[in-house]
């Protein structure tokens, strides 16, 4: 046909820029990963990379509801609060029930205050940021009250099979970890679910007259996310065999921090999974780089808020320099 | 240069307050505008002519300091003009009276006209700007209609429109750029328009009047400058040396008739009713509408801009909540609660605004083609792989290009976009195709194209209604157009039998014929009988309102030639007196016409066989005085 008015604006294509952020998150990982080996020797050791792999178990797993929330736009303050409460929950059941009924219990319960928010935001039209900033107050305050404002210990010893099984060396919560990632990946890809996440995210008017379930996917991510919280926990408790009211303390900022650092937008719509696990490693290594170094742990926020930081302008003025052109 | 006299020779032009020379604008490598020349001279309305998307808007909005130029110089009272924003514009007294006003609802008519000057520091004085408002609206011959103090979200589109011009006014501007002023408002409320108008050019103002209404360009512009595709095609020519045929001519840069191709139905090829609404109801807008159509048919749904035709859809499709109504399809009533229900229903809707309701700007070109598959399927997956032939076929017919599927959606233009969007329609296989306003923002030579995917859709059974406040494309399209006024559909008519005026006439909003109706009603009341208000074409009837008894064998909406009603001897001698038919029924016929000379149709009277009949001069007397007098709102 003669009025095939072609007009492209940039060089850039959609799918190009994902996945060139992807690539240069991995640069910048890999970068890190140089740069600490060589700031101490410890860092290379196979020790220290499952000791990366065993701390970003916890954040990985949260990072996943949070990309989940954030590619639709909303956001999910509560997941701290959230592992807080269910961790709690979880310790208070297992000294009265056998562990396989106490942990799904426990999961439950994240994802019941997840549907709880999700169904203020997306029935009600709330805004998301001011629902999970009340639910996290509401779960931080539930777990001082229901933990007797001390910390719970005397969990039965078998619960630490869940993360000292190993299968081939490679410990089971990284073997969940990575399962959790491909699956999810998976998901946002290939399924119905996944791409209708995105389209909610990009625009939720054009999803709804497509006939997309609008409703439906925006209360599931916060599920997910508050379910997610709760098998974080799991973990945890697993490890250190004692529930405390206080855990996950601004653990909502890690993950969020992790998700923006691989890419996605608060906006919504843009973002993949794998540039979420990029943004947990980053963050997992600077921080273990930092301690193996001797650097005092209350820098460590700094150096990890100016990364963020960084990175963000970095993108943001390549993105500049590539419209321009 | 142009300061030569004018061809009578008796006087001197004056120096133009506004000259635009080799004014370009890109958005990224769209170029919107290419090298283009304006000139507004103190005194005089010129017309800033051309289809959708030629550019005119553009230009418009580099000389109010929307947006700035890629590249040209402007001038404005002889020194040059550089601006960076409106705010610029406006200091310098250039100002913009959108189509979309740009007032806030809930600020009272006094503040919206005073709004800019809440900028500027110090204190404001209501009570002088009340005195300063009433002055603007008396000038503008409009004092008392306007209550300073309403809330600006309880007016009229025109009553909107008279205070975005009084807020130009209070600042002084010299130059008001008026931007399709017209597309909301009904005939009378646009002489109301054209009035204030001729006053703002007698007090020295230059005026610019962007439009694709031909009939309103000849009735206010003094010269033309026409856009086509970005560039300047004619610039600065008197309107009188000009014809329709030439501006049309200018406007399409090829014969009008090939952007239609003519599609030959034959009667037969017209299915059955595939879908119907009854009684539709979604307050405030839609408060009672019904229609119909077939598998393989056009039909328009034709109205001003805020009759409620888009609401209507929107009900339809489950965005917004309907109070009452029926909607079948293929015969059998059908519950849409959300559009998911309506995609699977075999209906596919192209929602009006194409960047908030269709446009999905993260998703690539094939995810936005597979989105509405994915509503309408109930997989667990999202099913690309088994519909890619699918794609790759439609690809291929609709001219998209099939080796960029996986680059932005936004990489394209609003007519390649809005082709995609139909496509993505196209691809649910539906039985019904509804597109509301599909070719607003898309070039010309797009748009044929997309009425020609539509005429193949139909010829293929496919069942479409298209909204469009374009009564040419709706002629041109569609085979019959039902006419939506006030969230009423008032007519139901074949498009053979309409012309661009006669739409325009039945489109008015109710608010705005009821002193018709209520004439009639008068007339039925003085004399008894059966008072009617109608169009004559030739031996063509096309009814507008009624009342009294019926004897005429005219009904409101419905068209009929002279010998399918009852009065054929007088609609066919049209006299000044009473025509009597072979039994004995008299009618008489007066035409309306404004103080512009518009046709507004006939008002008939018919008196049953054996009365006497009353002084036809009295009746015609009154007929035309109402015609002339100026309508209470604007």
């Amino acid at each position: 046909m003669s009025d095939t008015t072609l007009t492209p604006k940039g060089p850039s294509m959609m799918g190009t820029v994902l996945r060139s952020l992807e690539v240069r998150m991995l640069g910048l990982a890999l970068l890190l990963a140089v740069v600490l080996s060589f700031a101490s020797p410890f860092f290379l050791t196979e020790r220290n990379i499952f000791n990366i792999l065993d701390q970003s178990v916890v954040i990985g797993i949260v990072a996943v509801g949070m990309t989940f929330v954030i590619l639709t736009g909303g956001i999910d303050l509560s997941v701290g609060a959230v592992f807080g409460l269910t961790g709690i929950i979880l310790a208070q059941a297992l000294q009265v029930m056998p562990i396989p009924l106490a942990i799904p219990l426990g999961i439950l319960a994240g994802a019941g205050i997840g549907l709880f928010s999700g169904v203020l935001i997306a029935v009600f039209g709330l805004a998301p940021f001011v629902v999970t900033l009340g639910v996290m107050a509401i779960g931080r305050s539930l777990s001082f009250i229901f933990s007797g404002q001390r910390s719970i210990s005397g969990l039965p010893p078998e619960l630490d099979a869940i993360v000292y099984t190993t299968f081939f060396g490679v410990p089971v919560n990284v073997l969940f970890l990575i399962g959790l990632y491909l699956v999810t990946w998976g998901y946002l890809t290939y399924t119905k679910g996944g791409r209708t996440i995105y389209a909610i995210g990009s625009n939720f008017e054009a999803a709804r007259a497509a006939g997309l379930s609008t409703m439906y996917y925006s209360i599931m991510p916060y599920v997910v996310s508050g379910a997610l919280a709760a098998v974080a926990v799991t973990f945890s408790l697993a490890q250190i065999m004692s529930a405390d009211p206080l855990a996950g303390n601004q653990l909502e900022l890690d993950a969020i921090a992790a998700v923006v650092i691989g890419g996605a937008s608060l906006y919504g719509g843009r973002g993949s999974i794998i540039g979420t696990l990029l943004g947990v490693l980053i963050m997992v290594m600077i921080r273990n780089g930092l301690n193996l170094m001797g650097v005092s742990p209350f820098w460590q926020g700094t150096a990890i808020g100016s990364i963020i930081i960084l990175a963000l302008l970095a993108e943001r003025l390549i993105n500049w320099r590539s419209s321009r052109s | 240069m142009m300061q030569s006299p004018s061809q009578s020779g008796t006087f001197v032009r004056a120096e133009p307050l506004l000259m635009a020379r080799g004014v370009s604008k890109h958005f990224g490598k769209t170029r919107a505008l290419v090298d283009a020349s304006l000139t507004l001279r103190p005194g005089e309305v010129t017309g800033l002519l051309g289809a959708n998307g030629a550019g005119k808007s553009t230009l418009s909005r580099i000389v109010s300091g929307h947006i700035q130029p890629t590249g040209g110089a402007l001038e404005f009272d002889g020194g040059p003009l550089a601006l960076s924003s409106t705010r610029d514009a406006l200091r310098q007294g250039i100002a913009l009276v959108a189509q979309e006003t740009s007032l806030a609802p809930d600020l009272s008519v006094l503040e919206n006209i005073f709004l800019p000057n809440l900028a500027t520091p110090g204190r404001l004085s209501f009570r002088n700007m009340r005195a300063r408002a009433t002055d603007l609206l008396a000038g503008l011959g409009h004092e008392h209609v306007l209550p300073l103090d309403a809330e600006v979200r309880t007016l009229s589109a025109a009553q909107r429109q008279l205070v975005e011009i009084a807020k130009a006014l209070a600042l002084d501007a010299r130059l008001v750029i008026f931007d399709e002023p017209t597309a909301s408002l009904s005939t009378t409320e646009v002489d109301g328009l054209f009035d204030i108008m001729d006053r703002l050019r007698e007090s020295g103002r230059a005026l610019a009047f962007v439009s694709h209404r031909l009939e309103e360009v000849f009735a206010i512009t003094d010269r033309v400058t026409i856009l086509r595709e970005g560039q300047v095609v004619a610039e600065d020519v008197a309107t009188s040396s000009l014809t329709q045929g030439d501006i049309i001519q200018h406007m399409v840069g090829r014969d009008i008739g090939a952007i239609y191709s003519e599609r030959n139905v034959a009667p037969d090829a017209v299915g059955d009713t595939v879908f119907e609404v009854r009684g539709l109801k979604a307050a405030p807008w839609v408060r009672d509408m019904s229609f119909s159509v077939r598998a393989g048919e056009i039909l328009g749904l034709g109205g001003l801009v805020g009759a409620g035709r888009s609401e209507a859809m929107e009900a339809i499709w489950g965005l917004r909540t309907k109070q009452a109504g029926e909607v079948l399809v293929k015969g059998q009533p059908v519950s849409l609660r959300k559009p998911a229900d309506a995609v699977r229903a075999g209906i596919g809707f192209v929602a009006e605004d194409r960047r908030a309701q269709n446009i999905v700007p993260d998703l690539s070109v094939r995810e936005n083609l597979l989105l509405a598959q994915m509503g309408q399927h109930r997989s667990f997956w999202r099913g690309y792989g088994r519909r890619a032939e699918k794609v790759a076929a439609l690809v291929a017919e609709l001219g998209l290009p099939a080796d960029r599927l996986d680059t932005s959606l936004l990489n394209y233009s609003g007519g390649m976009q809005q082709k995609i969007i139909i496509a993505r329609w196209l691809l649910t296989e539906p039985d019904i195709l509804i597109l509301d306003e599909p070719t607003k923002g898309v070039d010309i030579g797009t748009r044929s194209s997309i009425y020609r995917i539509l005429q193949r859709a139909a010829d293929a059974g496919l069942a479409v209604i298209v909204i469009s406040s374009d009564f040419e494309e709706l002629l041109g399209l569609a085979e019959r157009i039902v006419v939506v006024s006030d969230g009423v559909t008032i007519a139901d008519l074949p498009a053979a039998r309409l012309t661009e005026e006669k739409l325009t006439l039945l489109a008015a909003p109710r608010s705005s014929t009821q002193r018709n109706q209520l004439l009639l009603q008068d007339i039925t009341q003085a004399h008894g009988g059966d008072a009617f208000w109608t169009l004559l074409d030739g031996d063509e009837t096309i009814c507008l309102a009624q009342a009294g008894q019926a004897l005429s064998g005219l009904q409101p909406g419905q068209a009929a030639v002279a010998q399918q009603t009852s009065i054929p001897q007088a609609i066919r001698a049209r006299a000044a007196a009473f025509v009597v038919e072979v039994d004995g029924r008299a009618s008489l016929l007066t035409q309306m016409t404004d103080r512009r000379g518009h046709d507004l149709g006939w008002i008939g009277l018919t008196l049953p066989a054996g009365i006497p009949v009353p002084d036809p001069a009295e009746i015609r007397t009154r007929i035309q005085n109402l015609a002339q007098t100026e309508d209470a709102h604007v």
